[in-house]
């Protein structure tokens, strides 16, 4: 990791967006854009757990594909099964 | 650059385990997506009496019980260990906050009158958070565990491994409430 991406920053950021999404909550979260942000911001955080605490960069594709994979589908699944109603 | 990829931490038995919980807890999650389809009203008005902010407040908690568990290995592997069993124990402390919180909430919903079978909506949210819940207690007594020992003093900067497999049973645990907190208490 680099001097501004390092274990610290990625706390920070994973706080600040926790706090974007709390703060989306008071929108009303019909629309698709809204939507399409929220997961977006789901998904990114469960991508820095992954890479960044469970510190799977460098480990063994398999591994990448389960793990990212997981993320990807549910939160795949969870976009379409919202965007449908 | 480097052919052979690095080994995955902790152990292997750990990274079994965790994609099993996975699976079950994606099952859920898309098993609320889709009855959540023909409920849509339901949903939506059940949602709006759950508590934004403890949700909130209850990632941020994990998130920085997830990050001291990092620095604890980070110490360790510099052979702080009672540097390293602080964090573990600022991680505890977090993960215990979550619980409490999480138990006023509980509370605070039964005396309302409301459980399992009030509606389809409420009968997929205490199922889920009661799972996830016992996830964090287990979690808890496992980083628990390993943080005595580490205050003992049984580890050494070499011997990273097992703090390395309670680390990665408490990130999944973390990663799981990162999709929780959107699907059940803000999306609609």
């Amino acid at each position: 990791m680099n001097k501004l991406y390092n274990i610290h920053t990625v706390w920070l950021m994973l706080v600040l967006l926790t706090l974007i999404t709390y703060c989306l909550s008071f929108i009303d979260t019909n629309g698709t854009a809204i939507m399409l942000v929220l997961m977006t911001v789901a998904f990114v955080k469960g991508v820095m757990i992954i890479r960044d605490y469970m510190g799977l960069k460098g480990v063994s594709l398999l591994w990448k594909i389960i793990m990212y994979g997981w993320l990807t589908v549910v939160c795949l699944v969870i976009l379409v099964a919202y965007l449908l109603v | 650059m480097n052919k052979h990829p690095k080994p995955i931490p902790g152990d292997l038995a750990m990274w079994i385990i965790i994609f099993a919980e996975l699976l079950v807890f994606g099952i859920f999650f898309i098993a609320y997506a889709i009855v959540r389809i023909n409920n849509v009203e339901l949903f939506n008005d059940s949602q709006l009496t759950l508590n934004r902010e403890t949700g909130a407040l209850n990632t941020i908690l994990l998130i920085t019980a997830s990050y001291f568990v990092v620095m604890a290995i980070h110490a360790l592997k510099k052979n702080l260990s009672k540097k390293s069993s602080h964090y573990l124990y600022a991680s505890i402390a977090c993960g215990s906050l979550f619980i409490l919180i999480k138990s006023i909430e509980f509370q605070d919903k039964f005396s309302a009158g409301i459980d399992i079978g009030t509606n389809t909506f409420y009968m997929l949210y205490f199922l889920l958070t009661l799972f996830h819940y016992f996830h964090v207690i287990l979690g808890l007594m496992i980083l628990f565990v390993v943080a005595l020992k580490t205050w003992k003093g049984h580890y050494k900067a070499d011997q990273t491994h097992a703090m390395e497999t309670a680390g990665s049973y408490w990130h999944m645990v973390d990663l799981v409430w990162i999709i929780m907190f959107p699907l059940i208490y803000v999306i609609r």
